[in-house]
């Protein structure tokens, strides 16, 4: 018995070392360029990215600063976006998932090879675009940042299929079908409460998908007022590195001096992420219910 | 039986899309008119609608102040031509996508520009032949960009589009730190070509050795450019990075450059100088521009292609150091140097004789080129002068409501636009000047249409981004690798775009 | 009689079960599948006079650039052999990763190892390949000056030798996404039933064997899952990875170039709808056989766990 509570304890020990040295690994680069965005653009320069740089500047916020107003909306066009689009994709993708699940149902192997299906094979941008701007006219409209491509995805249907099908107990919705509950009672009051961990899950991935896209934003949105925070700073980021390549070459003849220096680039990557390391510890408490299974059963 | 139903469902379903498709382009110009704008929707149907898209480097102004500037060109435009335009900027990086996916689904897009290669507009065509029209509704702007460069522009006799009118006499200068010049006493009067520089850089080395020579980019192959002084036409190839099928001098054989004795020189030139340590040995792959690197205090000159004399000025404020320049070829004018900006009407365009009227006031009136590249006076920038401007007190490029400055060069004419303060007083006639005086390769107007050899183009285009920037900076032995390098060139076809080229300029040269 | 009823209501129930599937078929009608009709683009001569509608057939013209050089040989090689890596790497790395963190439970450790894991995930390739200049530049990297310089050698010119891109390459491939990947499995963990563990642990099973007997086995489905859907994207890479990431370096190409990268590398002039409509044809036929062919294996071996 002692030796397996030492066991036990061994392996606590091992984790939390292992993780430590991991999470180190994972922030010391990001750490990187937080100080790379408040070091002095000539510092970075002559010196390279260094942990203790020799002059520090807040040039690159004060730069940011100067586009607040539009950065903050920016802000609340993502938050938005994120959250709708979170929303109705994951109630979408639970329905979805349900009759996938269930062996009793005819067609499942039909429609989950639907559903994967669209995961090999994509008409390409150019028929997309004319759906969704041509025949829905969604271009210059909040939808456009929330409709297309994220709303479902194959991955996270699948992810939830396998759940209900391993993690629920089939004989609970048996139970519950002899007592006579309807299906949507089962799926709503069985399923959903006892998918809180895939919920949390598939939220998650939906949710960073959102706050990371701006693809839709780049076909569909031309207003500035609908600039999602990623549109903003992947439209600065871009035209810099267009410029690099040598593609314009002969096409500007005027100055860039005020193009975004390499600084502006770690502060922009550092604003852009700034709101999911905030949010992330709260969504986190959700992913590990481990309790909730047991809790129910017993 | 099942997934036969779906499919005939499917097929109705993008069917009756795309005849959807069909009726809303139809739709556009009554509908998307209707904006804010005062009185637009009662107008609209008087004038027509034109929509103008460029490409512009700046913030995307929000929809008022584009709207409060169309306004304003409309209210010159209505009179004029009966024109009403929409604006349609684009960021530089999305341009060419954003274009050809408006084209592609039938939105309404009347006038946009081309950067880079013409030719592939015109094989795609995407581009509307003008040739019937350009002179009855676009005189004036002929005359401003002259009538000999529309050759450029020019397919089998057929016309496709007006060149911007801007300084297009590039020459390759060396920019360098003047304040290191004077205290070492180097002499750059006596440098006539880029060999020239290696005593002075060697000097350079020697008093800063923390400090390379010249500084360098993965984007600034400039390096090739310095060939200008062998008088390359490229054959509508890109500057930065051409095909290699190449005219030089007075010849009309096309041949390899990457093959010849004078490529080889400046590769080992450039071997010899990184060896030396003259350049930074990340050039060919780090992301800091050329001035980014000399005013962090790294580098010492920097090769840059300049039109005019504005140039030296603009240099020393981004580098915080007073440059001096030399230039080390003079310009030479192909095709390309011309047509790598142009502005056409698209094929799918419902009102060309408009468009073309709307594009000659770009290129003739100076009212409304400020308007689209400097926005409304007083509120977007105020006047210095006759021919300067500047932001207004406390405002900056990023923070008034219009600018479209950096598409200085590219909308309609330059020399009709007024110019940032300090701008010297002769820049624009020495760029007016060496337009039009600067030498002319013998296969000015010729273009190529590599259509016939699109999948050759691929592979050598690979191959040359995977071996140039490196050969060019010195950072891989020309010895071993130059060889490895014209190889990988002939397996991957270049002999076929050679030969493709030598055909095509042949029969151009008959017609002639 | 009553088999007659129990048809019925089995009917019943498949239509109800349709009914829910229902909002999301249109969906993937509307967002997928009408838009799949555009591969035909590949095979036309697009002329945007025309119409892409009315553009001229050209067969199978669009696909030679792909097999045109001995590139597609490197290409094909080294997407295959990275994604076959990186489905077999990231897979363990992740498990091992969520069971790591599963065991440190909610506490506030965890929480924060977490957040720290998935950190990576959040910088866009553009700012990593920064990160990784930082370390890696001839001039002012890391790796040379602190590292390599004062213990005595000579800088390593990492831009430009190949080699050393494969441990890069599948080592920055694992920082990024081992945290985010490890999220699938946490969830499974957390979802397994803890009288489970605890009947193991009565009968004297120490937390390797715990490990081993109870959590892999029931992390079994998701691991196909995963590994199938992987596998149906064999033939694509992550752009950022392999372009921006090695910052096009041109010596790099023998062991960074992909599938993806030659097409965006060779067509970035062309600007060619048709041709680009091509290569991704190509990728997902690829891909669709290697599925129904895994898939099919799947069926033969464990039923359950088959994707359809």
């Amino acid at each position: 018995m002692k030796r397996k509570v030492n066991s036990e304890k061994a392996f606590h020990a091992f984790a939390f070392a292992v993780l430590l040295l991991l999470a180190v690994i994972c922030i010391l680069p990001v750490g990187l360029v937080v100080i790379a965005s408040f070091t002095d653009e000539h510092t970075l320069l002559a010196q390279g990215y260094r942990f203790l740089p020799e002059k520090y500047s807040l040039a690159a916020y004060q730069y940011l600063w100067k586009q607040s107003a539009m950065m903050l909306r920016a802000y609340g066009v993502s938050i938005f976006v994120t959250a709708a689009g979170t929303c109705v994709s994951v109630i979408l993708s639970m329905m979805f998932a349900y009759p996938l699940s269930r062996k009793d149902f005819k067609y499942r192997n039909l429609f989950s090879f639907l559903v994967f299906f669209t995961m090999l094979f994509s008409g390409g941008i150019v028929p997309s675009y004319m759906m969704w701007s041509s025949f829905f006219h969604i271009k210059d409209s909040i939808l456009a940042l929330i409709i297309p491509t994220y709303l479902m995805s194959a991955f996270h249907i699948l992810l939830i299929r396998n759940y209900y099908t391993n993690s629920i107990p089939n004989e609970l919705v048996e139970a519950a079908r002899i007592d006579g509950a309807s299906e949507l009672l089962i799926f709503g009051r069985i399923m959903l409460p006892l998918s809180v961990p895939v919920i949390a899950t598939v939220g998650l991935f939906t949710g960073l998908a959102y706050w990371n896209d701006w693809i839709n934003g780049l076909y569909y949105i031309n207003d500035p007022k609908l600039y999602s925070i990623q549109n903003l700073l992947i439209r600065l980021m871009n035209n810099i590195q267009y410029l690099n390549s040598g593609a314009a070459a002969g096409a500007i003849s005027g100055g860039i001096s005020t193009l975004p220096s390499t600084s502006v680039r770690m502060a922009i990557a550092v604003v852009g992420v700034i709101p999911v390391v905030i949010a992330y510890p709260f969504l986190q408490k959700y992913l590990i219910r481990g309790t909730v299974m047991g809790a129910v059963k017993g | 039986m099942k997934k036969k139903g779906l499919l005939t469902l499917a097929m109705a379903a993008f069917l009756a899309f795309t005849a959807g498709c069909g009726q809303t382009a139809a739709k556009t110009p009554e509908t998307a008119g209707s904006g804010p704008a005062q009185s637009a929707a009662e107008t609209t149907g008087d004038y027509t609608k034109i929509v103008y898209s460029y490409w512009t480097m700046d913030r995307i102004p929000d929809e008022d102040a584009r709207k409060s500037v169309e306004e304003a060109i409309n209210e010159i435009t209505r009179e004029k031509i009966g024109v009403e335009v929409e604006l349609m900027p684009l960021a530089a990086s999305e341009q060419a996508q954003k274009v050809s996916l408006a084209m592609a689904s039938g939105e309404q897009l009347d006038i946009f520009n081309t950067v880079g290669d013409l030719n592939t507009y015109i094989a795609n065509n995407q581009v509307y032949d003008i040739t019937d029209l350009v002179h009855e509704y676009a005189q004036g702007a002929v005359d401003q960009v002259s009538e000999e460069f529309l050759k450029t522009t020019s397919k089998d006799g057929r016309i496709y589009a007006i060149p911007a009118d801007k300084g297009i006499a590039l020459a390759a200068t060396l920019y360098y730190r003047k304040d290191i010049a004077d205290e070492l006493g180097l002499d750059f009067s006596t440098v006539k070509e880029i060999e020239d520089l290696t005593p002075l850089y060697e000097k350079v080395t020697e008093a800063y050795p923390e400090m390379v020579a010249l500084a360098g980019g993965a984007g600034g192959l400039e390096l090739v450019h310095t060939f200008k002084d062998f008088e390359v036409d490229y054959l509508t190839d890109a500057w930065t990075k051409p095909m290699g099928a190449v005219l030089m001098g007075d010849s009309m054989t096309v041949e390899n450059l990457y093959a010849t004795e004078e490529f080889k020189g400046r590769v080992e030139l450039m071997r010899d100088w990184y060896e030396k340590g003259y350049v930074l040995k990340d050039a060919a792959t780090t992301t800091a521009s050329c001035q980014e690197t000399v005013a962090a205090g790294k580098a010492f000159s920097f090769i840059g292609n300049q039109a005019g004399n504005y140039g030296v000025q603009e240099a020393s404020s981004m580098c915080g150091y007073e440059m001096g320049y030399v230039r080390l070829s003079q310009p030479y004018l192909d095709t390309t140097a011309v047509n790598s900006v142009t502005w056409a009407i698209s094929s799918q365009c419902k009102n060309p004789e408009k468009a073309l009227e709307f594009l000659n006031l770009t290129y003739t009136d100076a009212d409304i080129v400020n308007l689209i590249v400097f926005g409304i006076e007083g509120r977007d920038y105020v006047k210095v002068s006759d021919r300067e401007m500047e932001f207004p007190e406390g405002l900056d490029a990023n923070t008034v409501p219009y600018t479209a400055q950096y598409s200085c060069g590219v909308v309609g004419s330059q020399f009709k636009q007024l110019v940032h303060a300090g701008t010297p007083e002769d820049n624009n006639d020495l760029m007016y000047r060496e337009n039009h005086e600067s030498k002319t390769s013998p296969a000015f107007g010729f273009t190529f249409d590599s259509t016939p050899v699109k999948t050759e183009y691929t592979a050598v285009t690979n191959v040359i981004n995977q071996y140039l920037p490196g050969l060019v900076w010195g950072s891989i032995d020309p010895e071993t690798e130059l060889p490895k390098f014209l190889n990988a060139l002939q397996e991957a076809g270049l002999d076929d775009i050679i030969a493709a080229k030598q055909e095509q300029l042949d029969a151009w040269a008959a017609q002639e | 009689m009553r088999a007659d009823a129990q048809k019925r209501r089995a009917r019943k129930r498949n239509l109800i079960y349709i009914l829910f599937l229902l909002p999301g078929l249109i969906y993937l009608l509307i967002n997928d599948y009408i838009p799949m009709f555009g591969v035909f683009i590949a095979f036309k001569n697009i002329d945007y006079g025309k119409g892409i509608f009315k553009s001229d057939w050209i067969g199978l013209q669009n696909f030679r650039f792909l097999f045109k050089t001995k590139d597609a040989l490197i290409m094909t090689r080294n997407t295959l052999l990275y994604n076959l890596v990186f489905i077999v790497l990231g897979t363990v790395f992740a498990i091992f990763v969520a069971i790591l963190l599963c065991e440190l439970g909610e506490k506030l450790s965890a929480r924060i190892f977490q957040s720290a894991l998935i950190l990576p995930y959040l910088l866009s390739w553009v700012i990593i390949s920064y990160v990784v200049f930082a370390f890696l530049s001839s001039d002012t990297g890391y790796v040379n000056k602190a590292i390599l310089e004062p213990a005595g050698k000579s800088g390593v010119n990492w831009y430009g030798e190949s080699f050393y891109w494969i441990f890069i390459l599948i080592f920055v491939y694992l920082w990024k996404s081992a945290g985010y990947q490890s999220i699938v499995y946490m969830a499974n963990i957390a979802g397994i039933d803890s009288s489970i563990k605890e009947a193991a642990r009565i009968d004297g099973a120490n937390k390797l064997q715990e490990i081993r007997y109870v959590v892999l086995p029931l992390l079994k489905p998701t691991v196909i899952i995963m590994t199938l859907m992987a596998v149906g994207r064999i033939f694509y890479s992550d752009f950022g990875l392999f372009y921006q990431v090695p910052m096009d370096s041109g010596a790099l190409y023998p062991t960074t170039q992909t599938i993806d990268t030659y097409v965006y590398r060779g067509l970035m002039k062309l600007n060619d709808i048709g041709m680009a409509s091509a290569a991704g044809v190509y990728q997902s036929m690829v891909g669709f056989v290697l599925v129904l062919l895994s898939n099919l294996a799947v069926r033969r071996i464990d039923p359950d766990n088959a994707l359809f």
